[in-house]
């Protein structure tokens, strides 16, 4: 019991889903840097590594302010209620062995409850702060959130469909001799793209664009509101790679060395594959301009949602043909 | 601890919010050259945020003459403590050329409480990042 509490919050649990965070943000902050000809944080700890850290922190000991037109209990509550959505459905994901912390049968369409569910708490959170720019920004959010929810859902069906499982576990378990990826190709991109929307990256930073919104639908937070906003946004890059590689990239399954115990082996797997996940999407975004939300929107619902549904098709006459049946 | 553990983080944290007062955009051009490969100001930490909330470091361009004297005061006062100002340029520091015309006061100091002045017209991109770490140098 104790160790199965310890596991949660520690590791692989919330403190090890906050570094990984924190993590990634720098690893961000550093690839952009370094596409660009700069060198990003330095002087923050080796190479500028606990930068995130430092941001975190300072925006925590900063002033709150809250505007006098703003709705005070959502304004206040629905950030720590916003990052509850990625905390807990990494608690599905498989790190440090075949059984997630907190899985069960059909854990995948609690991730997806979890995922509209985020979007219903950011809308709030958005028009609470009851500001011209924020406004904007939450009928941006809304219109790109019902854009890319279709093709993203798709995407992660079809790996359900393949593995004949709606776990996680059982997704990641059915990988054992053959990735998904090498199956589904575009279901993995279209997840990608979706997940890029998603998070907010550009080319669809559409509802936090910088130049048109001031900053989207921050523009209002500041102190310990914004510190949690930005780790939620962090700590759901995370997830979002995670769940890519569960579902695609046989979660921590690999070829096995006998010197070294299972789990860890497991855990160095799945980091390496989470690591080039979030790094595909690090090199995405700094190469990638914002595009306009009507384009965004024409992008997923004519292009990626009917590339989405070939790609169920295909997969369902491999399934119905005999060939290449997932174990 | 927790005070020591405030200081560290503010002392590598520091969030510019870029307000132009009314600026000829010379004193602009090299605020952003600060941003680019060749110096990069992104090492120390610092990075040009959208938001006057998100921001500890206001950095104000050009003179501040009667048009923009509320609506910097208004920034100024959505900018969540603590809070540091710095004056860039010549015009901000004291009205620059436009001293004495009609609508032009002393610079920023006659409407916020200014921390650092970095001279020049317009300051080269090295005095504006000496002039931050400066700044930074002195946070408590």
């Amino acid at each position: 019991m104790i160790n199965e509490i310890l596991q949660a919050i520690i590791f692989p649990g919330v403190l090890f889903t906050i570094a990984m965070g924190f993590l990634f943000d720098w690893l961000d902050r550093k690839t952009a840097a370094r596409m660009q000809g700069r060198i990003g944080p330095k002087i923050t700890g080796p190479s500028g590594i606990l930068q995130p850290l430092a941001d975190f922190l300072k925006l925590l000991f900063k002033e709150e302010i809250i505007p006098s037109h703003a709705d005070r209990v959502i304004f206040l509550f629905a950030p720590a209620l916003y990052f509850l959505a990625p905390l807990l459905s990494m608690l599905f994901i498989p790190i440090i062995g075949p059984t997630p912390l907190a899985g069960f049968e059909f854990d995948l369409l609690a991730i997806l409850f979890l995922l509209a569910y985020a979007a219903f708490v950011v809308t709030i959170l958005s028009y609470s702060s009851a500001s011209s720019f924020t406004t904007i920004a939450t009928g941006r959010l809304v219109l790109q959130y019902v854009s890319y929810e279709i093709p993203l859902v798709l995407a992660i069906i079809t790996a359900a469909l393949y593995s004949r499982s709606l776990s996680v576990e059982g997704i990641v378990a059915s990988q054992s001799t053959l990735w998904n990826i090498l199956v589904m190709p575009f279901a993995f991109g279209v997840y990608i793209i979706a997940l890029m929307a998603e998070l907010e990256k550009p080319p669809f930073d559409i509802p936090s664009a910088k130049t048109e919104i001031v900053a989207g639908w921050l523009t209002e937070f500041s102190g310990r509101a914004l510190s949690f906003l930005k780790l939620t946004k962090e700590v759901g890059y995370v997830f979002g790679s995670a769940l890519a590689v569960s579902l695609f990239l046989g979660g921590g399954l690999g070829p096995e060395v006998a010197a070294v115990p299972p789990p860890v082996l497991y855990f160095v797997y799945f980091m390496v594959k989470l690591l080039l996940v979030g790094f595909l999407i690090f090199v995405l975004k700094t190469a990638l301009a914002r595009i306009k939300i009507g384009q965004a929107t024409e992008l997923f619902w004519k292009i990626l949602t009917p590339v989405s549904l070939a790609q169920i098709a295909f997969v369902l006459v491999l399934i119905q043909g005999g060939v290449l049946v997932a174990t | 601890m927790l005070e020591r553990l405030a200081t560290w983080s503010r002392k590598r944290s520091p969030w510019v919010f870029h307000i132009n007062a009314s600026s000829c955009n010379g004193c602009d051009i090299e605020l952003v050259a600060s941003l680019t490969p060749l110096y990069d100001i992104e090492r120390f930490g610092a990075i040009l945020v959208p938001s006057p909330r998100h921001a500890d470091v206001l950095i104000v361009t050009g003179t501040v003459n009667a048009q923009t004297k509320d609506r910097l005061r208004r920034v100024y006062e959505q900018v969540p403590e603590p809070k540091h100002v710095i004056a860039l340029g010549a015009c901000a520091a004291a009205g620059g050329v436009f001293k004495g015309c009609y609508n032009v006061g002393q610079g920023v100091q006659d409407v916020i409480p200014v921390d650092m002045f970095i001279p020049g017209c317009p300051p080269r991109p090295e005095a504006i990042m000496y002039g931050v770490l400066k700044l930074l140098g002195e946070v408590k």
